[in-house]
């Protein structure tokens, strides 16, 4: 250890000075700086201190931008890895992978198509988006509006509480006490009220029984593990972070437009009305960032969704989502293809999600930034 | 004769009974709305704590699942490895993404594109992170090929080199669960850094500190309430995460300080006992669930509330 710190002294000592050409690391442009000023007579430092500072500055630099490495190796990893798995699916199903709603995987009979999966991941989320924006504005708009100074802080922290709870909690709450009083009492009134409407007709596949709007959406009567279920539980889950987003987007609404809508003799609505609607983009992206969260919450929707591979229009059938599959099948999946037709879902998933979310960064960005 | 005029009265601009009336409703509905949140968020605690309290005794926390009183020692013990596994893997690679991205990252389209990476990354779907190190670390590379497949033979040589037998293990939780926690910390790390005002490091400069010298000595011991806030929430987040460990640390029965064996976490076991018809079993995951929101709840609760008035030390 000594003589290292000897040589290394002697060479911070007795090497004349270099200048370094290098990339500024704040402006980008080419410069010539000597970043660690080595043998200048007027350095109050200590050689110890000098070798010391030069190497701490490229350890920091050369760590931190492996870090960033690192980070961007995961989500490489994460596509390679996915591609990797998925790669004899693709070359053996292809794109009807995409408009296949059968999932039969009997070693022999193997078909596999995304699409049943999709439409639960697609109708849960359609539900929590349904109803969670609206509350999530009405939330957000009491927060920064409404409450008194005392209240808002609370109210805020506790609805960002519910971002905190597990998703399998939510799961189990949803399961035990939200499915049965579902069943019993919501879907039980939705079905006596809708179960003999037939406004407009729909479904003609060939051997499918007539369906009529209204009606088909409670068919098969109140079952409480179902998609209503699922895009109910999926409501609870969104609701703090589009809360959380619209909260922060309507504190930028600026103080003078507000007098201003006041002093034209608007009414408290109307100017709230005119702030979400300076707010629109902001609102708009926080309920895009809601759904890449809705799309792929797994554990809270399998546990109440009730997990049959059935595609139905009713809002009271069973069914999965992509994310969903994962927890019922994946560890049984035992035969190659099959795998493989998993890890193609889970591409399918990935690449949803991944453009969703980069919707809403995208949207909030351009807030950011005005 | 004229006819009388109504004077307004003062301060009183809006004579119409309809804007009014909505305006009035629109503030009710709104109030409804907030109130629809808390009453879920109640709802949820309170039957979870109802449902629960009774089965809360010594023996959870002392006893296995097997034995006679149930108790959820392993579960809440492989919780806290996994977490402590995640935290280790975690939290470097996080914090030094944010101190590049708060001090090293040039203006342009390549940072643009690390935070779009990184936003990206935190908005996945946790159950991907399981299914991918799952195909690493846990199953046979069989018909593997490309590095992806060298990669985990490699990792499957280390593995048996570590001592691990079964593919599933705790250091495969804690990955999958590092994973999830890189983007939340990067991205806390390079806020409180960048909160760290200018004066400082221009200061810390003037008495001739390199950049890596401010950043360690000055701007990091500032920033550490923000920082360690940003990780604790990190960590809160993982324990609850099930979904990724159904693939990677697999769950056991049996006490395990050994991360090298099947790891038990209480999110796994909670959903185990859920698909039971056991009332015991089921009473179990209630109990599971109050301690395990509670670990959740009063570590972030506490944590905020210590480091909400300065989250960074400007003096």
């Amino acid at each position: 250890m000594a003589a290292i710190f000897t040589v290394a002294k002697q060479r911070a000592g007795d090497f004349p000075v270099r200048i370094i050409h290098g990339f500024c690391l704040q402006c980008t442009r080419k410069m010539m700086s000597n970043p660690t000023p080595r043998n200048s007579p007027a350095s109050a430092f200590s050689p110890w201190h000098r070798l010391f500072r030069s190497v701490l500055d490229r350890l920091t630099v050369g760590l931190s931008i492996s870090g960033v490495v690192m980070m961007l190796g995961i989500l490489l990893l994460i596509f390679a890895v996915l591609l990797n798995g998925a790669w004899m699916a693709i070359g053996q199903i292809g794109w009807k992978f995409f408009t296949t709603a059968t999932w039969n995987p009997v070693p022999g009979m193997d078909q596999y198509g995304v699409l049943s999966f999709a439409y639960g991941t697609a109708v849960t989320t359609i539900i929590a988006l349904l109803l969670a924006v609206p509350l999530s504005i009405g939330c957000a708009v009491f927060i920064t509006r409404i409450a008194p100074q005392w209240l808002a802080g609370p109210v805020s922290f506790l609805v960002e509480l519910l971002a905190a709870i597990p998703s399998v909690v939510y799961g189990l709450w949803g399961a035990f006490v939200m499915s049965p009083w579902l069943q019993t009492h919501i879907e039980l009134w939705m079905w006596k009220a809708t179960r003999n409407i037939r406004l407009i007709p729909i479904g003609y596949y060939p051997g499918h029984r007539r369906e009529y709007f209204p009606a088909n959406l409670v068919h098969g009567g109140p079952s409480g593990s179902d998609y209503l279920a699922g895009g109910l539980i999926l409501t609870i889950m969104i609701l703090p972070i589009i809360t959380a987003i619209t909260r922060d987007v309507l504190q930028q609404f600026p103080e003078e437009l507000e007098q201003g809508a006041y002093g034209l003799g608007a009414t408290w609505w109307q100017t709230t009305r005119l702030a979400l609607t300076y707010c629109r983009v902001g609102i708009f992206g926080a309920a895009v960032l809601g759904m890449a969260r809705a799309i792929g919450e797994t554990m809270a929707v399998v546990m109440v969704i009730g997990n049959t591979d059935r595609v139905s229009s009713s809002l009271f059938a069973g069914g999965q989502t992509m994310a969903g599959v994962f927890v019922n099948e994946f560890l049984e999946a035992d035969h190659p293809i099959y795998l493989s037709a998993m890890m193609y879902v889970a591409l399918t998933l990935l690449i949803s999600a991944l453009l969703t979310n980069i919707a809403a960064r995208v949207l909030l960005n351009r807030i950011s930034t005005v | 004769m004229t006819l009388p005029t109504t004077p307004t009265p003062e301060g009183y601009h809006h004579h119409e009974w309809w804007p009014r009336l909505v305006s009035f409703v629109a503030k009710i509905l709104c109030s409804a709305a907030a109130a629809v949140a808390l009453v879920m968020l109640f709802l949820i605690l309170g039957y979870m704590v109802w449902k629960g309290i009774s089965g809360l005794h010594w023996s959870f926390f002392t006893h296995l699942p097997l034995q006679e009183p149930m108790g959820m020692r392993n579960c809440i013990v492989g919780t806290l490895l996994l977490a402590g596994i995640a935290s280790l893997i975690g939290v470097p690679i996080g914090m030094l993404c944010g101190i590049y991205l708060a001090e090293y990252a040039p203006r342009g389209w390549s940072t643009q594109g690390i935070r779009l990476t990184l936003d990206v990354l935190a908005g996945t779907p946790t159950i991907l992170f399981g299914v991918v190190v799952y195909q690493i670390m846990v199953v046979r590379p069989q018909n593997f090929n490309g590095w992806v497949g060298h990669l985990s033979l490699w990792s499957h040589r280390v593995q048996s080199w570590m001592g691990i037998t079964n593919g599933y293990s705790g250091w495969a939780g804690g990955l999958a669960l590092a994973l999830i926690m890189v983007p939340i910390i990067a991205r806390t790390t390079e806020e409180m850094l960048r909160m760290v005002p200018l004066a400082h490091r221009e200061a810390s400069a003037g008495l001739g500190a390199s950049k890596a010298e401010t950043l360690w000595r000055v701007v990091i011991p500032s920033a550490k309430a923000g920082i360690i806030t940003g990780i604790m929430l990190a960590i809160a987040r993982v324990a609850g995460e099930t979904a990724p460990l159904f693939f990677t640390a697999f769950g056991n029965d049996a006490m395990v300080y050994n991360p090298n064996r099947q790891t038990p976490s209480l999110t796994e076991q909670i959903y185990n006992y859920s698909q039971s018809d056991d009332p015991h079993w089921r009473a179990q995951a209630w109990t599971a669930s109050l301690v395990l929101v509670s670990m959740v709840l009063v570590f972030s609760a506490a944590v905020r509330i210590a480091t909400r008035k300065r989250r960074i030390r400007t003096r």
